[in-house]
């Protein structure tokens, strides 16, 4: 969040800790996964209701605070968010737009449907190793170098990346820089060259990044994590990065079919903002892409993801004087019709912060930890639930107890209705923050569309939220929380913890190799 | 890094002059913010940006780590936390209630701590004292409102809810609706006046997680607290923000306090806003809630000057991790002539793809995955950093040797025109595009007033821009050397366990630093 003395240096994230320590940022966080799918929302033509909260305060506040600020009376918001057009171009190329002049600033967001999910699993990292080298490794037209050149010339950036399940391509220029960029950007989505050097270069990296996951204790957890919640054979189980084995295997071949089969007109849905002329982008649009065709796509099948739910526990040694631990197993899919129960009711039992209980417990009332949060975090298809919390090795057994007892207590006491009502104010009261800026607001639509949301999503955001009710509530939380058949997995010493692990069940180890 | 928030600034000044031609902005090349300075001292820097009727509000203390001393080290930041405690009248079913309550467990916690330091501790007294406490404490919880402060905001709509603390400011950040200023006027104009040590161990405990976290357990944080510890020997930028583990643990409610009353004025305090407000509207709000809070004498400056360095300092980290190496030069504080051209020099070396740490490192040798080079400026004299990981096989001492080289090269021959010039190009894009935050916007008004003054961004763009080549190999020649250097590296653990030293409430009691 502050930018100053906190950076992401290419794949490495650097807190200088002289000088920042931050007292929720990583709650923040937290909260944001839940939040991933959800700040793509808005809404088009509805006022927003400020004025008071939209549910009435249930039990009078128990401070002298509270009560004083419940007679506090505040002027509605008046904001009618920006209209967003949606054109879709003779190529099938998808385009929501919103111009923007306050400044002279120009920017693009494309999402493309492909994804790690769609690679065969002996050439894990494919799909990774080609979005990255789209980019890095220039075109036929441009070589690396100049473009680099280019772009940092002119503080420009174009960017593309393949994750799990979607590809992404950025553009960021000046206004007086527009053609140039789109012309950078539209050649390096259309003829990448993919060069023999930057390839290696890339694949090297890749292994160093691998190599030195075992550094960090949080990364070590959430590869583990991932591979125990599915099973092997899902491609939901592997790193995006690939494995050391499966790297070396990828060919420059296979990145070009890579990116032969995905990268069409068609497949793209982009979010366009700033200051530009609506008529004139979409003609340079045309000029840029031109001759790009339409083609049809065979994407692989995917296998479902099995739902299965069986309780065990999992232990990885290190060195460490803090256990990490990340307990959970299957949760939603975005498109569920369950998603704004399920986001609410996971807000009052570890996503929303201060307010949540998990935290509230774990780490306001007994000071066992800095972090502890829960998360769904939904895919395509079931994505994963799961509480993490680091906290010193000789309160390990406790932590996790406590978790444990909050998933129960919610899936059999109905919440309050003044909890209800906080979690529910939150999420409409902070609705306006949805719309900060136009590229925000896009790339919500451009999410809202790639995810197979309902288009109308915005509009009905508010009421969706609004008519949850503490039945909701239970009904979810019964049945996507099942304490009983959770997966615990612990990194740190197990030797060292207050009781021992396998009071959860039998342990498994794993080696970290 | 900090470069980034002047070069954002730098290009604001562009910016109105774009805007000027639209007639947006009134006149001149200067940042326009408005500012009110209260009887108390309390000021208030505000800047209106109406396009989205939200908010983004700072309160900022100018008091970090550096204002601490041995023994209570982390004060700062354990005081940032306690903030969202609450006050006499949030977070408490009723205060007057709780106060003795409150008073009692101080009492027990010193006479625990007293018993446990005698020579032969009776322990069946600290058992009985320890039961009486936790009695005290479990009324306690029953009077609390728990987290109260942050409930209300999150309830109102306020977002990017957060605060830090650096060594030389400490920050508090909340974004809101528009018409929800007044409840941030209520609640943090009580928080400035009323504040309460609420559940002050337990969060004592909360931070050391943190420490553990962050420092104890990550190979970058535990790298960078040892390298700032051997740069500095005499100035108080040689201890972590978070504070050396021993102290944290043993912090005691007094000496917060104590340190709160000092430090926790309003003359030692600037409001920034930004957002879409009425400035008179607010300066009415402010007088109203916090004109009534006294001010304190004017806190000291820092008076320990840094001792120049007479020859290289070296130090090693063992961890159970790959390596990584981490330089660092001493530099002078803000407000330095050569600063401008240091930063210039950091942008060279490592921004983007075209930085020459990135293409000798990264893209030529092959030696590194990360090469990057920050200048940090702070309210004194502060350092120049440079940090990297070596790609295995390649050593540290292959990466060292890379960095060296790169320095001397631009000790040698001066830096191209189109370098020069596409850094200046970046900083100017970087701050328009800043100016789409408000937030952003309200974090950098922030940071420079708690560093000097805000106006020293109205001043930066001429400055940078009047760098040349030459300044930059002559910085480089005078800071960047072997005697001013101290290198920290961090090198794979072979064998051992890491030890934990005990982990009771201890309060007061010294304890043993791992």
């Amino acid at each position: 969040m502050y930018k100053l003395k906190v950076g992401k240096f290419g794949d490495f994230n650097v807190i200088i800790n002289k000088y920042f320590v931050f007292s929720l940022v990583v709650i923040a966080y937290a909260f944001s996964i839940v939040h991933s799918a959800n700040l793509f929302a808005q809404t088009q033509s509805h006022e927003l209701g400020h004025e008071r909260p939209a549910v009435p305060p249930v039990t009078s506040p128990e401070s002298e605070g509270g009560k004083k600020v419940s007679q506090f009376k505040f002027k509605p918001l008046n904001f009618v968010p920006p209209k967003v057009d949606r054109i879709v171009m003779e190529n099938g190329m998808i385009l929501y737009l919103l111009e923007d002049h306050n400044l002279p600033i120009f920017n693009m967001v494309a999402r493309m449907r492909t994804g790690a999910i769609y690679e065969p699993p002996e050439k894990a990292g494919l799909a990774n190793l080609t979005g990255y080298v789209m980019r890095s490794g220039g075109t036929p037209s441009m070589q690396a170098d100049k473009m680099n050149e280019e772009l940092e010339f002119m503080a420009a950036s174009v960017e593309t990346s393949i994750d799990r399940e979607s590809g992404n391509a950025t553009l960021s220029v000046l206004k007086k820089d527009i053609g140039k960029g789109l012309k950078i950007f539209a050649d390096v989505l259309m003829h990448p060259a993919f060069p023999e050097d930057k390839i290696q270069m890339r694949k090297d990296e890749v292994v160093e990044i691998i190599r030195r996951e075992n550094d960090n204790p949080s990364q070590i957890a959430n590869r583990e994590f991932r591979k125990i919640i599915y099973d092997s054979k899902h491609p939901y189980s592997r790193r995006v990065e690939g494995s050391l084995g499966s790297i070396e295997k990828i060919t420059r071949e296979d990145m070009i079919a890579f990116h032969k089969k995905y990268f069409h007109p068609n497949n793209i849905i982009l979010g366009i903002s700033g200051d530009f002329n609506k008529e004139e982008i979409i003609k340079k649009l045309n000029e840029v892409f031109a001759g790009w065709k339409k083609e049809d796509i065979q994407f692989p099948e995917v296998p479902k993801v099995e739902r299965h739910f069986e309780r065990s526990v999992y232990n990885i040694y290190k060195d460490i004087n803090q256990a990490n631990v990340m307990m959970g197993h299957l949760g939603i899919h975005r498109r569920s019709p369950d998603y704004f129960p399920v986001t609410i009711m996971n807000f009052i039992l570890g996503g929303g912060s201060f307010n949540a209980r998990i935290l509230s417990r774990i780490r306001s009332d007994e000071g066992l930890a800095y972090s502890a949060f829960s998360a769904f975090q939904t895919s395509q298809d079931l994505g994963m639930f799961f509480v993490s919390c680091q906290t010193k090795l000789e309160s390990t057994n406790r932590a996790i107890s406590i978790a444990l007892e909050e998933l129960d207590k919610m899936r059999n006491t109905p919440v309050g209705d003044e909890e209800l009502a906080q979690a529910k104010e939150t999420f409409m009261n902070q609705f306006i923050f949805k719309f900060v800026t136009s590229a925000n607001i896009v790339g919500q639509k451009v999410e809202i569309e790639y995810e197979g949301l309902p288009l109308n999503y915005l509009e009905t955001y508010l009421d969706n939220v609004k008519a949850i009710t503490r039945d909701d509530i239970q009904r979810v939380a019964k049945k996507y929380l099942h304490p009983d058949e959770i997966k615990i997995l612990v990194v740190g010493d197990k030797e060292r913890f207050d009781k021992p692990l396998n009071n959860f069940g039998k342990v498994n180890l794993i080696e970290l190799k | 890094m900090r470069k980034k928030a002047l070069a954002s600034i730098f290009s604001v000044i562009m910016l109105v002059m774009l805007f000027t031609t639209r007639g947006i902005y009134a006149e001149s090349l200067k940042l326009d913010v408005k500012e009110h300075v209260f009887k108390n001292g309390l000021k208030l820097l505000m800047f209106e940006k109406h396009d989205v009727p939200i908010v983004c509000v700072r309160i900022n203390y100018k008091v970090g780590s550096v204002d601490e001393r041995p023994g209570i080290t982390g004060v700062s930041h354990l005081f940032e936390h306690m903030m969202f405690k609450g006050t006499k009248i949030f977070g408490t079913k009723d205060f007057a209630a709780e106060k003795p309550l409150l008073d009692k467990e101080d009492d027990l916690v010193i006479r625990i701590s007293a018993e446990r330091n005698k020579d032969i501790p009776d322990t069946k007294k600290i058992a009985s004292l320890e039961k009486e406490l936790e009695e005290v404490r479990r009324k306690l919880r029953d009077s609390v409102v728990k987290d109260e402060v942050f409930a209300l905001y999150f309830r109102h709509g306020a977002a990017g809810l957060n605060a830090a603390t650096s060594s030389d400011g400490t920050y508090y950040f909340c974004n809101l609706p528009a018409n929800k200023l007044e409840l941030w006027a209520f609640i943090e104009s009580d928080r400035m006046k009323n504040l309460v040590l609420r559940e002050f161990y337990s969060e004592r405990d909360v931070v050391m997680e943190e420490r553990r976290l962050r420092t104890e357990n990550s190979p970058f944080g535990l790298l960078m607290e040892q390298l700032n510890a051997v740069s500095f020997i005499a100035h108080p930028y040689r201890w972590p923000t978070i504070g050396w583990r021993s102290d944290v643990q043993n912090i005691t409610k007094a000496e917060t306090a104590e340190y709160i009353k000092k430090y926790y004025a309003p003359n030692n305090a600037v409001i920034v806003m930004v957002g879409d407000f009425n400035p008179d509207t607010a300066i009415k709000l402010v007088e109203q809630y916090f004109s009534n809070i006294p001010s304190q004498p004017a806190p000291p400056r820092v008076k320990t000057v840094e001792p120049e360095q007479r020859g290289e300092r070296r130090t090693e980290v063992e961890f159970e991790s790959n390596p990584y190496i981490a330089i660092s030069y001493h530099i002078p504080q803000i407000g330095h002539p050569d600063l401008y051209a240091l930063d210039v020099l950091a942008s060279l070396l490592s921004d983007g793809r075209t930085s020459r740490l990135y293409k000798s490192l990264v893209e030529n040798k092959r030696i590194a995955v990360m090469a990057h080079a920050f200048n940090q400026i702070s309210k004194y004299p502060d350092s120049f950093v440079l940090l990297a990981a070596p790609r295995a096989p390649h050593t540290v001492e292959e990466i060292e040797s890379a960095l060296y080289e790169e320095i001397e090269k631009l000790k040698n021959a001066p830096p191209s025109d189109w370098e020069l010039q596409k850094i200046k190009n970046q900083l100017e894009a970087e701050f328009i595009r800043g100016l789409n935050s408000a937030s952003g916007l309200a974090n950098e008004i922030g940071e420079f007033e708690v560093l000097a003054d805000w106006r020293y961004i109205n001043t930066f763009m001429d400055k940078l821009s009047q760098v040349t080549a030459e300044d930059v190999m002559r910085v480089a020649k005078k800071y960047l050397v072997k005697r001013n250097r101290t290198v920290a590296t961090l090198i794979k653990k072979e064998h051992g366990k890491a030890e934990e030293t005990k982990e009771t409430h201890k309060a007061g009691l010294p304890m043993t630093i791992d």
